[in-house]
């Protein structure tokens, strides 16, 4: 039997929606179901830098959980102070910028949110060099410039609050998503509720805080699961600013573990590391999937009035 | 007293706005002069020193680079990795417009989900996946590995753009005799070129723009925009102005294509930046 007509019959087989999904599973198959199994076995290895399978059961969890690392606890507690100033910031200021905005003329408006968006329009490696270049500790640093011109002593930022230079920068990355977000939703507000509350005499802040946000509900739920889960997993724009330094002031749990694999060789811990990040996104991907639904998920500028 | 109302609303965003003002001009005007004081004061012209990479080599590490072969290998990069989005996402995008078959909000929802999930933190996985292919280190497996995160968002948006087009076109075309695949290929592609370019040069951007991939799975070989960036900033001698010169470099390409393309690109969701 020749293998020519063998193939001709498969391909006879394959219908239009093999042809066209294929691919796309294929994909998805390849780059994150195998990855994730991949990780999960490797999690259970001490592979190194000779990339050797040596299975060892569940010891790199047990060094995790025991206190045997005593690295552990500090990079807790800095993915919690990052997460927890990087979600305020973004959500806080983004709503900030998009009701002033709203409030002020067209083009002013537009202009003020275009100097925020620019944070996403750039590649990642510019915007951690101009935050690092910018918070330098030299007196060549932007803001040191100032501060010398003006007469006083540069200050050593990255090194005095690091913390804090890591959370503005990966928070306002944030504020451009989350801006346009609430722009959108605040322009989908039915003008009558606004102009009936002017009518009766409310001021700007009491039509912000009694009608528009109790409106933009489901936008700002949507929103702060979208970064609260983005930003535990976010560590590219850490390792450019501060490179989790000054000695792990600053590493967070999702860096510790690229730096356990790529840093350390020790790819076994590091999967170690991610597996407990995966377990973690599933978990919040769950609570967002019962708490919105998968509709409030997609159209996040959806307001339902 | 109607004008004084909105000063407010302006001194607060302009309050927040100005130390961004600050960073972007001085980093701007950096690129452009010798030196910065006061913040955003340039003193001296610097264009030729800070520019002088265009015909000079470049250090790295301790080798030395052009800006061309960089260049190149980055185009080459995000050419591949778009153009894997673009052909991947119109065919299943198609499929799951237009064909019904089972399981399809199945499928619809997993692309969701993929789209939730963060592609990065799987590098230690597909290190040694591209490792056992055989692919590492090369820019076709990395291309191919990056254009994976894009692919879920894609397929919905694809989706969408078929969405939008009559289906009287298609029956016509399969009453006439058209199988599936060349209705997709001889009646959709032609109606959808809008949004392929606005496909592809998404794909593309992310790919351009794209760093831990590149500086974790390409390290020293191959060299790209974004590590080159990167290498330059390791350095510690490097003058802050041929920095902010290769940056601008850098950013030239995606923001020539936004300001071109501006309308194709509009109809991408927002959603997309998810780089973090």
């Amino acid at each position: 039997m020749p293998r020519i007509p063998l193939l001709f019959f498969f391909i006879s087989k394959l219908s239009g929606l093999h042809l066209f999904l294929g691919p796309a599973t294929c994909f998805v198959f390849l780059f994150y179901f195998v990855p994730v199994a991949l990780t999960a076995l490797m999690s259970l290895t001490a592979m190194g830098r000779t990339l050797d399978w040596e299975f060892i059961g569940t010891e790199n969890y047990v060094r995790l959980f025991s206190g045997a690392d005593p690295l552990v606890l500090g990079i807790v507690r800095n993915t919690i102070v990052y997460v927890a100033g990087a979600l305020p910031t973004t959500i806080g200021v983004g709503l900030l910028i998009s009701l002033l905005s709203m409030r002020m003329r067209r083009t002013a408006g537009l202009l003020f949110r275009a100097i925020f968006f620019i944070p996403r329009a750039i590649p990642p490696v510019v915007w951690g060099y101009l935050w690092a270049w910018s918070f330098e500790g030299t007196r060549y640093g932007v803001f040191n410039s100032i501060l010398v011109g003006l007469g006083f002593s540069p200050i050593h930022w990255l090194t005095r609050y690091p913390m804090l230079i890591v959370v503005l920068a990966n928070g306002f990355l944030g504020v451009s998503l989350a801006m346009l977000v609430f722009t959108s939703a605040i322009a989908a507000v039915p003008v009558d509720y606004t102009r009936a509350a002017e009518v009766d005499g409310a001021s700007f802040w009491q039509v912000c805080r009694y009608v528009i946000i109790p409106l933009l509900k489901w936008p700002i739920a949507t929103m702060t699961i979208w970064h609260l889960m983005s930003f535990i997993n976010s560590y590219v724009y850490v390792m450019l600013i501060t490179g989790g330094g000054p000695y792990y002031a600053t590493e967070v749990w999702s860096l510790y573990g690229y730096h356990a694999a790529f840093r350390d060789f020790q790819y076994g811990y590091g999967s170690s590391l991610v597996m407990i990040l995966v377990a973690a996104n599933a978990v919040l991907f769950f609570i967002a999937w019962k708490a919105l639904g998968i509709r409030r998920l997609l159209a996040p500028t959806r307001v339902e009035v | 007293m109607r004008r004084l109302k909105g000063v407010p609303l302006y001194l607060v965003l302009g309050l927040v706005s100005a130390p961004f003002l600050v960073m972007y001009l001085a980093f701007f005007l950096q690129a452009f002069s010798e030196e910065i004081s006061l913040g955003v004061i340039p003193r001296g012209i610097g264009i030729s020193k800070n520019f002088g990479f265009l015909w000079k080599p470049i250090p790295w590490g301790l080798e030395r680079t052009t800006i061309w072969e960089v260049l190149l290998n980055t185009l080459l990069f995000a050419g591949a990795s778009g153009g894997t989005v673009t052909i991947i996402c119109l065919l299943a995008g198609y499929a799951l417009s237009r064909i019904d078959f089972r399981g399809k909000g199945f499928m619809l929802s997993l692309q969701l989900l993929l789209h939730a999930f963060p592609g990065h933190i799987l590098l230690i996985a597909i290190f040694f996946l591209l490792f056992y292919l055989r692919l590492l280190y090369t820019i076709p497996g990395v291309a191919i590995a990056r254009a994976s995160i894009e692919i879920p968002l894609g397929i919905w948006m694809v989706k969408g753009f078929f969405d939008a087009v009559p289906s009287d076109v298609e029956r016509s075309a399969m009453v006439d005799g058209c199988n599936r695949f060349q209705v997709w290929q001889k009646i959709f592609l032609p109606l959808l070129k809008p949004g392929m370019a606005a496909v592809f040069i998404w794909g593309f951007l992310f790919a351009w723009h794209e760093f831990i991939f590149v500086y974790t799975l390409l390290p020293g070989t191959v060299r790209l925009m974004s590590t080159l960036i990167e290498a330059l900033v390791a350095t510690e001698v490097m003058p802050p102005g041929l920095l902010a010169a290769v940056s601008l470099f850098y950013m030239l390409p995606p923001l020539t294509l936004f300001v071109f393309l501006q309308k194709a690109l509009l109809k991408v969701p927002i959603l997309g930046g998810k780089g973090m």
